[in-house]
């Protein structure tokens, strides 16, 4: 088994770039805050299914479970941004 | 572990104790356990407007005017949950039988259920007596006293929990370990039982905050906390009810009268 | 003659046994009320909310971030080396969880004193006894998980888990990989979601 072909290693390259894109490159002020918001969860929203899929090996799960948990990154990020379009603008 | 004698023997049907199993009444005990969610989702929830209850942040002024307005609801309600709480443990004595059926007789983890669901009895109807008496006072008590009288409640119905965890989680041990195919009670019941178990544990923060998610009114310490134990007693109270025609079964295949 | 692996379909299953998953998926939606919560509180007063997320440190949170996903990560390589028989390489995958999860422990604990000092609790406003709340549970998950782990570690090093009995570390793995998606939402959600 060699670690570096292994998924679960590319899986996790992807998150780390994720986790850095977000992190030092979307929260800069470079964004408007609704791309800079709008961008970070969507990645989250990724980056979760992801671990789901690949840590949590649901891509061998039974259909039914599959769709119940991948449909939690979709509700949880659909919720939290429509939240923070509904919120007002800060002075 | 055997909990019965090998079948066949060949004399009359074998007695295992002195007393005969009475399906019948353990089964109305088993049905006392919806009875109680009932009473007090019903009455202390709703009547008694409990869900969400009326804010930690109160001052003394507003409780007493919460307590007057609500007055005949609040007497009418508490009166009846209280005396109806009595069903908890009714229902916590059916279950450790069907314990016993799986842990042995006389199991640890029977007598520890039947203490904790018994126990859990006493905080609830005292929290009651306490409202109660606030309701049939609020004209004779100052605010002050309201206050205490509604926080007195609050603290002990709530932090009393760990006694109904100690029987959550004999349940949950006693019915993973079922040695039956399929199992009496199934996993997923117990499992759920450990996620009610975990979540009770935020409710210690009730005493220092009167705002947000642990206020005894929030998501966590209120929403959580409580709907999850909601959850958990028709779900367990399904699979106990159903038992015991099955263990009857069990004992009439066995060749056995009392068990 | 060997059967040619793509004719042979795998049965679709779930790591571990199924009423963790039970577990896991109860803790998922409670994580998700709570989120819609603090969103709700949020939506009362965004400028104090805004105002105290300039508080918090995010390159100590995005590295929080890359120390759990790096533990999640050893944990599944711990799973995939059980899969294939590979057992003497088992314990160092999850001792490598069980650090990287101290690791976090130290991490926040640190990041927390740093708020005392600065005079910040739970009681100083709504933001703050949200943001001590849900990282608080977390790190209540991640001390969990690591015990876990640690348990785990201790008996794959005396040789107790095969390819055939890999059912108590997948479980922990299963539950570990939770507690790195929940930082996953938690993360942006506290400290880089800026206000309009």
């Amino acid at each position: 088994m060699s670690v570096l072909r292994e998924r679960v290693t590319l899986v996790w390259l992807g998150l780390v770039v994720l986790t850095c894109v977000t992190t030092w490159g979307l929260s800069k002020d470079l964004f408007s805050p609704a791309v800079a918001v709008v961008g970070i969860f969507l990645i989250a929203a990724l980056k979760v299914r992801f671990v789901m899929l690949d840590f949590m090996e649901l891509r061998q799960a039974p259909i039914p479970v599959r769709v119940a948990f991948e449909a939690w990154p979709v509700v949880v990020s659909a919720m939290i941004l429509g939240f923070w379009f509904a919120t007002g603008t800060v002075a | 572990m055997a909990t019965h004698a090998p079948p066949g023997t060949s004399s009359a049907a074998r007695d295992v104790s002195p007393y005969p199993t009475d399906y019948k009444t353990w089964k109305i005990l088993a049905w006392t356990g919806p009875v109680f969610l009932f009473a007090v989702f019903v009455l202390w929830g709703v009547v008694a407007r409990n869900m969400p209850p009326f804010p930690p942040s109160a001052t003394p002024d507003e409780v007493k005017a919460h307590f007057h307005e609500l007055r005949l609801p609040l007497l009418i309600a508490l009166s009846i949950c209280l005396t109806m709480t009595a069903f908890y443990m009714s229902f916590s004595v059916a279950v450790a039988r069907v314990m016993e059926r799986i842990e042995g007789p006389g199991g640890v983890l029977s007598k520890l259920e039947m203490m904790g669901g018994t126990i859990t009895c006493a905080p609830v109807m005292v929290t009651m007596a306490i409202w109660l008496t606030a309701a049939h006072e609020v004209n004779n008590l100052s605010p002050e006293i309201m206050h205490m009288l509604y926080w007195f409640g609050w603290l002990m119905f709530d932090l009393a929990y760990f006694v109904t965890s100690f029987q959550i989680a004999a349940i949950s041990i006693v019915c993973m370990r079922d040695k039956r195919e399929k199992k009496l009670v199934p996993d997923a019941v117990s499992w759920w039982g450990w996620v009610t178990f975990a979540s009770f544990f935020a409710v210690s923060a009730i005493p220092f905050v009167t705002t947000g998610p642990l206020a005894f009114n929030g998501v966590i310490s209120f929403w959580i906390a409580f709907f999850t134990w909601f959850i958990w007693i028709p779900s367990l109270s399904f699979f106990i009810i159903k038992a015991i025609p099955r263990l009857q079964a069990e004992d009439e295949a066995a060749g056995l009268v009392n068990a | 003659m060997p059967v040619a692996t793509a004719d042979r379909v795998k049965p679709r299953r779930l790591p571990g046994v199924d009423g963790v998953w039970v577990a896991i998926g109860a803790d998922s939606v409670i994580f998700a009320i709570l989120f819609l919560t603090f969103m709700q509180d949020r939506l009362k007063d965004p400028a104090l909310f805004e105002v105290s997320r300039h508080t918090l440190n995010m390159n100590f949170g995005g590295i929080d971030t890359l120390i759990l996903l790096t533990s999640s990560w050893s944990v599944a390589l711990a799973i995939q080396a059980l899969k294939r028989g590979l057992v003497d390489r088992v314990p160092r995958y999850l001792l490598g969880g069980a650090l990287t999860g101290v690791l976090f422990m130290v991490s926040k604990s640190i990041e927390y004193f740093q708020k005392f000092a600065d005079g910040l609790t739970p009681a100083t406003n709504p933001f703050y006894m949200w943001y001590f709340t849900l990282t608080g549970i977390h790190l209540l998950h991640v001390v969990f998980g690591s015990s876990l782990l640690t348990y785990v570690w201790l008996k794959s090093r005396r040789g107790a888990y095969s390819s055939l009995n890999r059912v108590v570390p997948e479980c922990v793995a299963s539950y570990w990989h939770l507690v790195d998606l929940l930082w996953i939402v938690i993360f942006p959600l506290l400290y880089l979601m800026k206000a309009a």
